[in-house]
């Protein structure tokens, strides 16, 4: 698997991350690094523990790192729950399908990268 | 990137990001051109910047944070003035224009939003510090020119007026100690009025133009000049013109006529023989007609006249000159600069002999440092930050090698910066933000320690700020004696502010700990841990002396048949005998009574009693006596002495309740008695001494009997 290959399977850009980060190398240690972030995790306790501000800051974190690596697909659905969350809004209606939607995009995303180490290792 | 090449240093760039991830691809894309120093939060970001302060060339900021946000750091970066010096590019993920405008009013340099684009971040960075770099260039050369226009005007005043000098076959120091003396009549004067208007710089320039009073004397002819004796009424006439000359030449300059400098200069040479009277010369101006800086000169002038050698006059002690001004010997003067003279006569002699060639360049300095302080942008020039960051790298150099826990606390903001080794020891980060909320910091010292501490630096005052205080610490939850030496510094302003305080604390515990130990050692019996005798004395005569009215008794008791027990079962049981019975005594008496042991198997026992004597001695006697040590039985004999009986003094106590017990101990031991007055000497009177529990000769065989 290429790492081109593995922004398709996960829905996100390659040529437009390149075009930013000019480097393969650049690129693929921080598509690795991805899985080690903790913001994820960070989102999904603060979020069963009720804490809004908490999960506001893990979404914008994860949303930016997206933006950065252009994986488009997480981004938009983590973008959608960062507005939803942001300071001062109550719970909407949709907001459970926001977050299993994040789930969704998350996990597809951790398998493309998994599969890509597993390439790249072997 | 060769543009870069031309700022010699490698630059520090501050990232304060939330992720890990955001951090790392920065830090990537330009950690082979800047040093990278990181901070997750925006409170570990303000720690940061006051940690490394100038050091730091630009700060990468994101908004969204926990503790405390972008914005919040871009506050404080306002409050502390370091937005001044240090530019900031903010990059985030937040497109609200809103957001954008407010960071820009904060003052950040630019806004990158994200994602972001490697070239378009570095090109940004490098141009930002390329800008930065040269604004700080700027800024030095800036003050860099006024500081040598101002060495230059004044070197070249001072050989004008040294040419004046050496012609008037002077001393040349006269225009040194006008200047000296001007000013420090201008200062006193400010604190007393404010009629006259005067500025720090106003005071500065009075100064230097002081030195300019006498350039007419260069047109003053040789002979008259120089004559040794008093001048006729036609050379005085002739020397008198000296005043209006040199104020014609500095009229006559073809420029500068504007300068304050010149402007004062001009007043000061045409009216410093103007008195207060009307009676000087040339125009005979009265009062505060006379411009202030002449006034002022024309007292230093005639004090420093006074106190030097002349050729037709000795030179007059200091108190003789203030007298004789003070007295209007030399002429009329201003009231209200009398004063000034009389309130700063003490400091005169002193700052005169101080008046050095050092002490006249840091003056210098000290001007040039007004000035640049009237400068807004020119804060620190560049010469300053060089000698700031030579102390700063020293004290760290120090600082890693002593094993010292060594602390700098600075009341704005809030902060506490601890030397590396200090911090590991103590178990906090190398800089604590508000310590006075921080419950890690706060775990260290008790409170009323710690609010002792701060009290005693806020009451030091600059000229005495050292402060030392020995107090627990809590290091890994146990407590330790150190000692605290800090000192306070206070701002240079008036009156003089708190800003905190430097200090280190030293761990004395051990020694602490090894006073306590040779206290314990020399004050009780190593074998029963009791009080020794010595020492029960001592303690026994400051209860006696202290209160000679309460009603005392002192009892000596001695184990029966003790000799037998260490005949028997040797001395280590001996030793556990006299445990055993210490340990009683310690059980027997109350708080405020004295055990002790005398030697051998003698102990004592001082005690303080209410209303009835009797029944307390028998109390104690009761617990002590009875029983046996495993197989040895306890009898104890006592005697007993009491102040009432005997009087205040501890030897008759002493004597008189050994009198007793050797009663008791050659008729039957096993008991006690009392002293009584009508006791023969010793031994002469048994008969005299009742028995009072009725053991007898036959109660000591069986005592040995059973012991056996």
């Amino acid at each position: 698997m290429t790492l081109k290959e593995c922004y398709t399977a996960m829905g996100g850009d390659y040529d437009e991350v390149m075009g930013r980060l000019r480097s393969e190398k650049l690129v693929q240690k921080f598509v690795l690094k991805f899985l080690n972030d903790g913001s994820y995790q960070l989102l999904l306790d603060s979020l069963a523990a009720g804490d809004r501000d908490e999960a506001f800051r893990a979404a914008h974190t994860i949303k930016g790192v997206c933006a950065n690596l252009a994986f488009n697909t997480l981004l938009a659905s983590s973008e959608e729950l960062t507005e939803a969350l942001r300071e001062g809004k109550p719970p909407q209606p949709g907001e459970e399908e926001l977050v299993a939607r994040v789930k969704t995009d998350y996990e597809r995303t951790r398998q493309a990268i998994q599969a890509y180490q597993e390439g790249a290792g072997g | 990137m060769d543009t870069l090449e031309r700022i010699a240093d490698r630059q520090t760039i501050l990232i304060v990001d939330d992720s890990e991830m955001n951090r790392a691809i920065l830090a990537d894309m330009l950690g082979n051109e800047f040093d990278i120093i990181e901070a997750e939060n925006g409170k570990e970001g303000v720690a940061m910047l006051q940690k490394h302060g100038p050091e730091v060339s630009l700060v990468l900021l994101d908004i969204v944070m926990p503790e405390m946000d972008g914005f919040g750091v871009l506050n404080m970066m306002n409050k502390y003035h370091w937005i001044e010096d240090i530019p900031v590019i903010m990059i985030s993920a937040e497109r609200g224009s809103s957001h954008i405008e407010r960071a820009f009013e904060l003052g950040i340099t630019d806004f990158i939003s994200r994602p972001f684009d490697a070239l378009i971040v570095h090109r940004r960075v490098v141009n930002t510090i390329l800008l930065y770099a040269k604004q700080k260039k700027l800024t030095a050369m800036v003050a860099e020119q006024i500081f040598e226009k101002e060495h230059r005007s004044s070197l070249m005043i001072d050989i004008l007026s040294h040419i004046v000098e050496f012609r008037n076959g002077e001393s040349g120091m006269h225009v040194r100690h006008v200047h000296t003396l001007t000013e420090t009549l201008l200062k006193v004067l400010v604190q007393k009025t404010d009629r006259y208007h005067l500025s720090q710089t106003d005071i500065s320039v009075i100064g230097t133009a002081s030195a300019l009073h006498d350039i007419g004397k260069i047109a003053i002819p040789e002979e008259v000049l120089n004559k040794p004796g008093r001048l006729t009424n036609e050379e005085f006439a002739i020397m008198k013109t000296h005043s209006m000359v040199g104020a014609d030449m500095l009229e006559a300059l073809p420029f500068y006529q504007n300068e304050p400098l010149v402007k004062a200069a001009y007043q000061i040479c045409r009216w410093h023989h103007e008195r207060w009277d009307g009676r000087g010369y040339p125009d005979g101006l009265k009062g505060d007609e006379i411009p202030i800086s002449a006034q002022i000169v024309a007292l230093a002038d005639v004090y420093d006249a006074l106190t030097s050698q002349r050729v037709y006059k000795p030179a007059y002690t200091h108190e003789q000159a203030v007298s004789m001004i003070l007295n209007g010997e030399c002429g009329t003067f201003n009231p209200l600069i009398m004063e000034c003279l009389r309130d700063s006569a003490d400091d005169i002699p002193a700052g005169l002999s101080d008046d050095s060639i050092e002490s006249r360049n840091r003056r210098e300095m000290q001007n040039v440092a007004r000035e640049l302080h009237k400068h807004e942008e020119l804060t620190a020039s560049e010469r300053t930050l060089e000698l700031l960051e030579h102390e700063r790298m020293k004290y760290s150099f120090f600082a890693s090698l002593t094993q010292e826990i060594q602390f700098e606390y600075t009341v704005t903001p809030p902060s506490l910066v601890l030397s590396t080794w200090g911090s590991e020891k103590l178990g906090l980060p190398e800089i604590v933000m508000d310590p006075y909320q921080d419950e890690a910091a706060q775990a260290i010292i008790a409170p009323e320690d710690r609010d002792s501490i701060a009290g005693a630096l806020r009451s030091t005052t600059p000229g005495n700020p050292v402060v030392q205080s020995d107090c627990k610490l809590f290091l890994d939850g146990e407590e330790k004696w150190h000692r605290i030496i800090a000192r306070a510094s206070w701002s240079s302003e008036e009156p003089p502010r708190y800003t905190g305080c430097i200090g280190k604390a030293l761990d004395i515990h051990s020694s602490r700990l090894q006073l306590e130990h040779l206290e314990q050692q020399a004050s009780h019996d190593g074998l029963t841990g009791l009080l020794n005798h010595a020492y029960a004395k001592k303690r026994i005569m400051e209860r006696l002396e202290d209160r000679p009215s309460g009603r005392y008794a002192l009892a000596i008791l001695d184990l029966d048949y003790f000799k037998s027990a260490n005949d028997t079962y040797g001395h280590m049981f001996g030793d556990q005998v006299l445990k055993f019975i210490a340990d009683r005594m310690r059980h027997s008496i109350r708080g405020g009574d004295i055990a002790a042991r005398v030697g051998g198997d003698e102990f004592l026992i001082f005690l303080e009693y209410k209303t009835d004597l009797e029944s307390t001695i028998d109390g104690v006697y009761k617990r002590l006596a009875g029983g046996s040590y495993e197989d040895f039985k306890i009898s104890v004999s006592m005697g007993v002495a009491s102040a009432e009986t005997v009087g205040v003094d501890y030897d008759t106590l002493f004597r008189c309740a050994d009198q007793a017990l050797y009663v008791v101990k050659n008729s039957g031991k096993g008991h006690y008695s009392y002293y009584e007055k009508e006791h023969a000497p010793v031994g002469e009177d048994i008969s005299a001494v009742s028995p009072i529990d009725g053991e007898d000769e036959a109660g000591q065989a069986q005592h040995e009997e059973e012991s056996k």
